[in-house]
């Protein structure tokens, strides 16, 4: 998105009251191996989910399985938020959620492999800190998938 | 999406991803992140167009080469530009219905006339489809919330089932407008969806109602955007 100078002022405000200070001392994980050899997760916090899958509530800091072997092209978005284009993703699933990519990047070598599952959380309406119990959760399943690395995105 | 990024790190695996809100990553300082100007809900900048997502996704993925952090990289480049002179005309024309009919009968004629769009986008889109996270069908739900404005009522016992009614109609709006193969102006679209049709009158509507209700007004936030109602939540 533009910087907020570039924004209406009801747009900064917006998003001023957002900024926050950082989760707490830095954290930093070497990279182990050629990115050409790393495994890797997508997680998106779109709340994206398959159709099936229960929505995610207005807030809601609980996660959705995307396992690699589904169509992707099934996922349907619960996410709060009215602030947001949403005919892009309705296009192409891959604007907000690059399996795809990430599967044509697999095949060129360029990364190692994809994990098994991915996953969605919903990023609206609480504060950062209440996405620290089940992001741990999801670090613990990744570990167990040999993930090494996530690619993360937003809307 | 910073959160994530500094509780994954923090458990020993490595993240890197997109930035929408510079200012925001910048404060929070998750790992690494590749802040883009593209628009909110476009994080790897266009549909459909595998070359520029993929350049988008290597500027991200050559942060996990970088020695120490936490890393903020620019990517230097915009979202490809729409042409809307070529860019596919909107199908529908919306005709102002007559006002002293009901929300209902109103709400029903403008389903009636996207019906035939909606199907034909989503045979182009080889079948995918956003709708259908409310468990109703669109005319059930559109019936439903034209019912509501007619009887000015709120749906206080209800707000779960209202939110996934209004993004399964608003999804299915889309996808209709959407129908044809193409680029589309986001912002058209979107101006179309709220300034033309009767169902961006009727969520301005219920947005309006729920601001009247003291302890319903932080749901009116979900109900209609920021720059269409100017702010003013």
């Amino acid at each position: 998105m533009v910087r907020l100078t570039d924004l209406p002022d009801f747009e900064r405000e917006h998003f001023l009251a957002k900024v926050r200070p950082p989760l707490g001392p830095p954290v930093w994980t070497p990279l182990p191996k050629p990115v050409s050899e790393l495994r890797i997760a997508l997680i998106t916090t779109a709340g994206l989910h398959f159709r099936d899958d229960p929505a995610f509530d207005f807030t809601d800091a609980t996660y959705r399985p995307i396992s690699s072997d589904e169509d992707a092209n099934n996922l349907v978005m619960s996410h709060s938020s009215v602030n947001f284009d949403r005919s892009g993703f309705a296009e192409d699933v891959n604007l907000v959620f690059p399996i795809e990519r990430f599967r044509e990047l697999a095949v060129d070598n360029q990364i190692g492999s994809l994990a098994s599952v991915h996953y969605s959380f919903m990023g609206a309406g609480l504060s950062p800190q209440a996405y620290e119990k089940s992001t741990s959760q999801v670090a613990g399943l990744l570990k167990q998938d040999k993930v090494d690395a996530v690619f993360l995105t937003p809307v | 999406m910073c959160a994530l990024g500094y509780y994954l790190e923090r458990e020993g695996i490595m993240t890197t991803g997109i930035s929408l809100v510079r200012e925001n990553t910048e404060s929070m300082q998750p790992p690494r992140s590749l802040w883009v100007t593209f628009p909110l809900g476009r994080p790897l900048g266009k549909p459909a167009d595998p070359d520029f997502q993929h350049g988008v996704i290597a500027a991200a993925l050559d942060l996990l080469n970088e020695e120490s952090g936490p890393v903020l990289a620019d990517y230097p480049f915009d979202a490809p530009g729409v042409d809307t002179e070529s860019s596919p005309a909107c199908p529908v024309s919306f005709a102002r219905p007559a006002s002293e009919l009901t929300w209902s009968s109103r709400l029903v004629g403008e389903l009636e006339t996207l019906k035939l769009w909606y199907d034909l986008g989503r045979r182009r889109r080889n079948g995918r489809t956003l709708v259908g996270i409310s468990g109703l069908s669109v005319a059930e739900n559109l019936e439903k919330l034209g019912a509501l404005l007619d009887e000015g009522q709120l749906p206080v016992s209800d707000l779960t089932w209202f939110k996934r009614a209004i993004e399964d109609v608003k999804a299915f709006y889309l996808e209709a407008l959407t129908a044809q193969p193409g680029d589309y102006d986001q912002q058209q679209i979107q101006n179309l969806m709220w300034q033309q049709t009767v169902l961006g009158a009727a969520l301005i509507q219920f947005y309006k109602m729920f601001q009247e209700v003291e302890q319903l007004r932080p749901f009116s936030r979900i109900v209609a955007p920021r720059e269409v109602i100017g702010g003013s939540t």
